[in-house]
Parts: structure tokens; C-alpha cells; sequence
């Protein structure tokens, strides 16, 4: 019956969000820019066809990407090693547990009073957010609109995945606020107004920079020998490391904040 | 709408999309059994504790009990040991006390048997010597010597005589 419940509440956003995507329509003007810089910063030059439906950015098809990737090796694990779990775990067990058990922890261990959503929230987040950055390691090629063939970059450092990003986290505290403690917990969540632009752009600036780095250094054919695998380990799995560790562990501490039982 | 940065509303909300999707599937697929099965595993695990705990318990009980029972064993032993000895004691007391009296009624019968023995030996010495005096008297007699019976007979008188006198 709670399974049923979660699962209509799931598709319903879903649909909303999709009939809201569909809904919102393109921006009707775009800038013009000129420098390679500004284009990986903003994305607006290079678009991609999204299913013929509209023209997107990069990022999104990454997301896609990424998470098409989660699922099927979601699936997979689902089917050929969860039934095989025994009460000796071997070594891909341990490391399912101890990614499961570990946002688990630290949804407990932030929030005691009301966790079950929250762990999934931030397992969700903490996956989505590190394989992401990862993925740009990988140099997946797109074809543009204009023909052009464009390395896939890290979802997160399209402005709007961050701004997505941020505002679920924003909208996920309010929420568990709201369930817990009614009118207060509204109130506690809007006390911290400045938390879905701090942790957006965080996680924006975090990735973009990594980008914009790693780009620079490609640009020159001297600086492409040796000098990419450190920078791609300090950029991408540092910072793979780092956002998830910060963007989940935020998260779990203001869902922890605002889900806190009334004194008295 | 020129929104700064090129933020487009509806790739934010495809973005929110992509990642409720990839939510929900992660849920189902990974996190929910995966957690299912931890918190099976540490049921299973905390039932074989307590199981270990309450088992524990009871051997503790039964040893607490044991031990309670050893102890007055123990205590009855001593008191039944005490008590034999005291009647060991007090039996060993009643047969030298018996033995004593028994010792004393022989030698008392061996002093009684002894005299009426002795009494009798001097009886029979006594009727034998009579008998001796009476056989030689009765050959001395047949014999006639006149002169050995008168200065017999003198010799009595004279003693009997001397008797009276002293």
C-alpha cells in the first residue's frame, strides 16, 4: 500500500515536471558569444537536438546519458547480484552496502527524527552527482545542430542542471519541513532563503571551473602531454569526490534542521 | 524573456526530470533492496544475539541455582557428618561404658568361682586328711601296740590338758 503510494506520487512528478518542461517553452532570445570560454560557460552556441523536440544543451544529453548509464547498471545489479547476496558478502556486496549504508548513516545520523526519504534523496544525489563529473573523463561525442561533433561535458556544469540540482535539494528541505511540522517547518526552510542559489551555483562553480581549466589546458597541443591526467584526477574525481560529499551532506543537514520536532 | 547566464526554465525542469526519474529507478532497483537486505541481515543478527543473550541468561540461572543447591548440600553433609559423629561418639561411649560392666561382672564371677573353688579344695584337703588321720588311727589300731595307743592317748591328754591351762 506504502509502495503504491510512492510509486503514483513518483510518476505524478514525473508527468509534472515533463508537462511542465513542455509548458515553460524556449527562451525566446539567445545571446550571441564569441569566445570559446563564454561558450563553455553559457552553452549557448552548441545545441543538440533533443529527440527532434527541441534544441538543447550539451549537459542535459549528458544527464540523459548518465543516468540511462545508472539505470541499466542498476538493473543489472538488481538482477544478477542482489540475488546473490549472502550473509558473507564478497567484495562487490561490500561495496553496494557500504554506498547504500553510507548516505543511509549520514540521513540518520543528520536527521534522526525523519530520514527514510531523505537517504534516498541524497543516495540518488550523491550517485547522479559523482557519476556525472565523471562522465565528462570519458569525451563522449554529440553531433550539434550545426553539424558540428562536440565532447559531452559534465551535466553539472550547465548552469541549469545546477539550478536544478539546488532547487530540488532547496524544494526537498521545504517539503520535509512542511510533512514534519506543518506551518513551522515552512518557516524554518525560508529562513534559509539563500540556500537553493548558494548550493546551485556551488556546485555550478565547483564543475565549471574544473571545465574551463581542463579546457584551457587542452587548448594548447604543449600542455596535452602528462599534464591532463593530473588535471583530470585533480578536477574531475576531486571535485567528483568533493560536490557529492558537499551537496549531500548540506542537504541532510537542513533536512535535519527543518524536520526537527517542536520543543514543548 | 533574456535571462542572464542563459538559464532556460525548461531545460531546468528536464534536468529536474532526468534526476526524478533517475530517483525513482535508483530507489526501486538498488537502494530499497540493498537496504532490505542489510535490515534483514541485522534482524538475523540481532535475533542470534538475543537468542546467545537469553540462553546465557538461563545457563547463568541454572548455575546461580546449582551452585544454591551444591551449597546446602554441602551444608547438610557437614550437619549430617556432625550428627554421626556425635552418635559414634556417644555409641562408642555406651559400649566401653557396657564392656565395663560386663568386665566387671566376670572378674566378679571369677573372684566368686574362685573362692568357692578355693573353699572347696580346702573342704576336700580337710575330709582327705580326716580320712588319713582316721586310716592310720584304724591301722594302728589293728596293729594292738598298747604302748604306742596309751602314749598316744597320753600325749592328747597331755596337750589337751595344756591347752586348757594356756
Amino acid at each position: 500500500m506504502k509502495n503504491k503510494k510512492g510509486i503514483l506520487l513518483w510518476l505524478f512528478l514525473v508527468a509534472l515536471l515533463l508537462v511542465l518542461a513542455l509548458l515553460c517553452g524556449a527562451p525566446s532570445e539567445e545571446e550571441s558569444v564569441q569566445e570559446a570560454m563564454r561558450d563553455a560557460v553559457l552553452h549557448d552556441v552548441n545545441s543538440i537536438s533533443l529527440f527532434g523536440i527541441k534544441e538543447v544543451n550539451p549537459g542535459l544529453v549528458s544527464a540523459m546519458c548518465v543516468s540511462l548509464v545508472l539505470l541499466i547498471g542498476a538493473a543489472l545489479i538488481r538482477i544478477l547480484v542482489i540475488p546473490r547476496f549472502s550473509l558473507v558478502p564478497g567484495k562487490l556486496q561490500i561495496l553496494l552496502e557500504e554506498l547504500v549504508g553510507m548516505f543511509d548513516r549520514m540521513a540518520r545520523e543528520s536527521s534522526p527524527h525523519r530520514n527514510r526519504a531523505l537517504g534516498l534523496y541524497i543516495f540518488a544525489a550523491g550517485t547522479y552527482i559523482f557519476s556525472s563529473t565523471l562522465f565528462e573523463l570519458f569525451g563522449f561525442q554529440a553531433i550539434t545542430t550545426e553539424g558540428v561533433s562536440v565532447a559531452l561535458p559534465a551535466p553539472l556544469s550547465d548552469v541549469n542542471a545546477a539550478i536544478a540540482m539546488g532547487c530540488m535539494s532547496y524544494l526537498f528541505i521545504v517539503f520535509g519541513g512542511v510533512v514534519q511540522n506543518g506551518i513551522t517547518g515552512i518557516g524554518r526552510a525560508l529562513k534559509e532563503f539563500s540556500l537553493p542559489i548558494s548550493m546551485s551555483f556551488r556546485l555550478f562553480g565547483a564543475l565549471l571551473s574544473g571545465l574551463l581549466v581542463t579546457e584551457l589546458v587542452y587548448f594548447y597541443i604543449q600542455l596535452s602531454f602528462v599534464l591532463p591526467v593530473i588535471v583530470g584526477v585533480m578536477f574531475t574525481l576531486l571535485h567528483a569526490l568533493i560536490q557529492s560529499y558537499v551537496l549531500t551532506m548540506l542537504t541532510a543537514l537542513y533536512y535535519g534542521e527543518v524536520t526537527e520536532p517542536k520543543k514543548g | 524573456m533574456n535571462i542572464p547566464l542563459n538559464i532556460d526554465w525548461q531545460q531546468i525542469l528536464l534536468h529536474m526530470m532526468n534526476f526524478a526519474i533517475l530517483a525513482g529507478g535508483l530507489y526501486f532497483l538498488l537502494y530499497k533492496p540493498v537496504k532490505d537486505f542489510m535490515e534483514k541481515r541485522a534482524a538475523y543478527y540481532q535475533e542470534l544475539s538475543d537468542t546467545a543473550k537469553k540462553r546465557i541468561s538461563e545457563a547463568d540461572e541454572l548455575k546461580a541455582q546449582y551452585e544454591e543447591q551444591i551449597t546446602k548440600a554441602r551444608e547438610e553433609i557437614e550437619k549430617e557428618k556432625a550428627e554421626a559423629i556425635k552418635e559414634n561418639e556417644e555409641l562408642a561411649r555406651q559400649q566401653i561404658a557396657d564392656a565395663k560392666k560386663q568386665a566387671e561382672r566376670i572378674i566378679a564371677a571369677a573372684r566368686a568361682e574362685a573362692e568357692r573353688d578355693n573353699e572347696k579344695a580346702l573342704h576336700d584337703s580337710q575330709e582327705a586328711m580326716k580320712e588319713l588321720v582316721a586310716a592310720a588311727t584304724e591301722k594302728l589300731l589293728m596293729k594292738n601296740d598298747n604302748a604306742a595307743i596309751d602314749m598316744f592317748l597320753n600325749s592328747v591328754e597331755r596337750r589337751g590338758k595344756d591347752a586348757e591351762q594356756g
